[in-house]
């Protein structure tokens, strides 16, 4: 089987990026493949990198509240390009109601500042491995 | 031999003792307080506690930050202090397509001279301080055109204003522009305060932004040295006399839970200093020897778990403080794992300061850990380990080019992984986090007040719509041209050139733009706008 291959990206102009690292160096050590596209990107460009990629997984990393503002344009660019690829959004702004807000718009999973590193990984892995044995 | 490290992995005995000191020279290596080296204090104090008492701030419009200031100032704060929103330090302006959901959430927008003007509105400059986190070319440039607007001579302005060439675009405030244009910046906003700005540190080496991804204190000054040492060297190279701008340095550091590695840091960075600036530099002026040292309190030693605890973790670290006795602080609030600070969370950062300074008498005394033991071999050692560093770190050649390479890139991510892994395997202890953790579900104290969101400054979309209609088309559009120009000449200031450009109607993110196309960078880092030169 060949091995996941997870889009990380920093979303809009927030510029914080330990999150989006970590889990980037975190999955790797995990034997997952990362594309990371760092910071500063809009919604088309996420889902142009998910496209040009082929990516199993996209991770996007919240530090400030704009992710709150994109997250649907994110989905729909998605669905409009015939993609299913589940996403999660990892972040410490992110809060149990911004959770459910999320799940309920369909993303796959949120981390927010509770989760463990390993907690994250254990869950894409968990993704990813379900897409993949489809 | 199982025993405890200070943070920055300095191994600790159980007990200090005066063999650990003997080799100590009060004459050459402390002083009093107020002499030479300064390791025990900038200044002799009489009449302690009396730092300057603030709460970085900032948020939505130039107008709500005021009203803000103007709270914290009734609530006794005794300085001012503001940091830009995400667009406003990424130098990019609020109707920008990118900057559309932040503007304002994470600090004030400034896009304008008329934006500075009005932030300045009925603050009273004459006696407090206003320091600000903003790119020093653009702040100094704001500054000084507000300053005019409201009558104010700029020459009896006091702050500061964050210079960091070489950290900017790697810790959080990216400008996207050229390594030498950013340096360039930095050098003519400081000279051009040498004359025009005298009372007001131009260059304020900010220590904080660039550790708290995770630096250790060791790490954190030497970077801070290399980036002083280096941009003094242009200063000096420019042929500004050191005595003429070295006063108006200053340093912002960060401060961990370590209280004890942190009053030994801020010991070490004075006596650094002084040193450096007698011996290396040649400075006569005891003030260009003496640095004046503010702090702000640690964002990442705070959690989202039970944000009571950051209360405590605040006045831990201003108790630091006190004891290290900095000039001015700032404690990083207990919603600080969610928002830009609310009122509450300000007025409580306040509050543990003013109580430490009226009610504990901690300040009573002048570096009330001098002549410790402990205190003063930890000094030595954090002073050896930092000079280690940083000479280490500019033997491997141009720090430009170590900036441009990515290295110092590489050491603040390592440092990110690395305090990541301290976290997950719980070598380091974080009480709510990976210690004495309470259910979500339970987690309720402050959790209304930490997570209210605030809206993006929408408004501002539109203001910057009309502005851009009612301006005269001529007159910002030339000084653009000029400003383009003298970016091209060197040699010359460009600050001049940004006030000009400002009063002429220009915004920041036009004047940024034509700056970067000066050196060769896109007018747009997005790629989304057009440069109003092209036409």
């Amino acid at each position: 089987m060949t091995r996941a291959r997870i889009l990380i990206a920093v979303v809009g102009l927030d510029q914080h990026e330990v999150g989006a690292m970590s889990i980037a160096h975190a999955l790797r050590e995990a034997g997952m493949e990362v594309v990371y596209i760092g910071r500063f990107n809009l919604p088309p460009a996420i889902v142009k990198a998910a496209m040009e990629e082929g990516v199993d997984l996209i991770g996007l990393s919240a530090h400030s509240w704009e992710y709150l503002h994109y997250i649907d344009e994110i989905l729909r660019g998605l669905r409009e390009s015939g993609l299913n690829t589940p996403v999660v959004l990892g972040g410490s702004v992110i809060t149990p109601s911004d959770e459910k807000t999320l799940l309920a718009k369909g993303v796959a999973a949120a981390f927010g500042p509770s989760s463990t590193m390993d907690q994250a990984v254990a869950v894409i892995s968990e993704l990813v491995g379900h897409e993949r044995c489809r | 031999m199982s025993g405890r490290s200070s943070e920055s992995g300095i191994r600790l005995q159980p007990v200090y003792r005066p063999a650990d000191v003997r080799e100590l020279d009060y004459e050459n290596d402390l002083g009093d307080p107020g002499s030479y080296p300064y390791t025990r204090g900038r200044r002799l104090e009489t009449d302690g506690g009396k730092w300057i008492h603030r709460e970085l701030s900032g948020e939505g419009d130039p107008r709500r930050s005021n009203e803000q200031l103007k709270d914290l100032l009734s609530k006794g704060q005794t300085g001012l202090d503001v940091i830009g929103d995400a667009p406003t330090m990424a130098l990019i302006d609020a109707d920008h397509p990118f900057a559309e959901h932040s503007v304002g959430t994470q600090g004030v927008s400034l896009c304008t001279g008329a934006d500075y003007t009005t932030l300045f509105d009925g603050l009273p400059l004459g006696e407090v301080s206003f320091s600000a986190s903003l790119s020093p070319a653009f702040g100094i440039a704001g500054f000084y055109g507000a300053a005019r607007a409201h009558g104010l001579d700029p020459k009896t302005l006091r702050g500061s204003v964050v210079n960091a060439p070489f950290f900017c675009e790697d810790c959080g405030y990216a400008t996207q522009s050229p390594f030498e244009l950013r340096l360039r910046l930095s050098a003519d906003a400081i000279e051009f305060c040498s004359v025009e700005m005298p009372k007001f540190h131009s260059f304020l080496e900010d220590t904080y932004f660039i550790s708290d991804g995770g630096l250790n204190a060791v790490e954190e000054m030497a970077l801070g040295f290399v980036e002083i040492r280096y941009v003094v060297r242009e200063l000096l190279r420019r042929g500004v006399d050191i005595d003429r701008f070295a006063p108006r340095i200053a340093i912002l550091v960060n401060c961990s839970m370590d209280v004890f590695e942190t009053v030994a840091k801020i010991r070490a960075t004075r006596r650094l200093y002084a040193r450096m600036m007698k011996e290396e530099f040649g400075a006569k002026d005891p003030r260009s020897m003496a640095v004046n040292i503010a702090s702000h309190t640690s964002g990442l030693s705070l959690t989202a778990q039970q944000p009571i605890n950051n209360v405590v973790r605040g006045t831990v670290q201003a108790m630091a403080l006190a004891m290290a006795g900095v000039q001015a602080m700032e404690i990083s609030t207990f919603d600080e794992a969610f928002r830009t600070p609310s009122a509450a969370a300000h007025e409580v950062g306040l509050r543990t300061q003013q109580i430490i300074a009226l009610e504990s008498n901690m300040s009573h005394v002048n570096d009330p850990l001098g002549g410790s033991y402990f205190i003063e071999t930890l000094t030595d050692e954090m002073e050896r380990r930092i000079d280690t560093m940083l000479h280490e770190i500019e033997a491997m050649g141009d720090p430009a080019a170590l900036s441009d390479n990515g290295w110092f890139r590489k050491l603040f991510t390592d440092a990110m992984s690395r305090y990541a892994r301290q976290i997950d395997d719980g070598s380091r202890p974080k009480v709510g986090l990976n210690v004495f953790r309470v259910p979500e579900a339970e987690d309720t104290l402050l959790r209304d007040e930490s997570e209210a969101k605030i809206e993006p400054a929408r408004q501002r979309v539109e203001e910057l719509r009309e502005y851009r209609a009612a301006r005269d088309d001529s007159a910002w559009r030339e000084s653009l041209r000029a400003l383009h120009a003298a970016a091209g000449r060197e040699g010359e200031n460009l600050i001049r050139h940004l006030i000009t450009a400002a009063e002429c109607g220009a915004t920041m993110g036009e004047s940024s733009g034509v700056l970067r196309e000066a050196y060769g960078a896109p007018y747009d880092p997005f790629g989304l706008l057009e440069s109003p030169l092209a036409v």
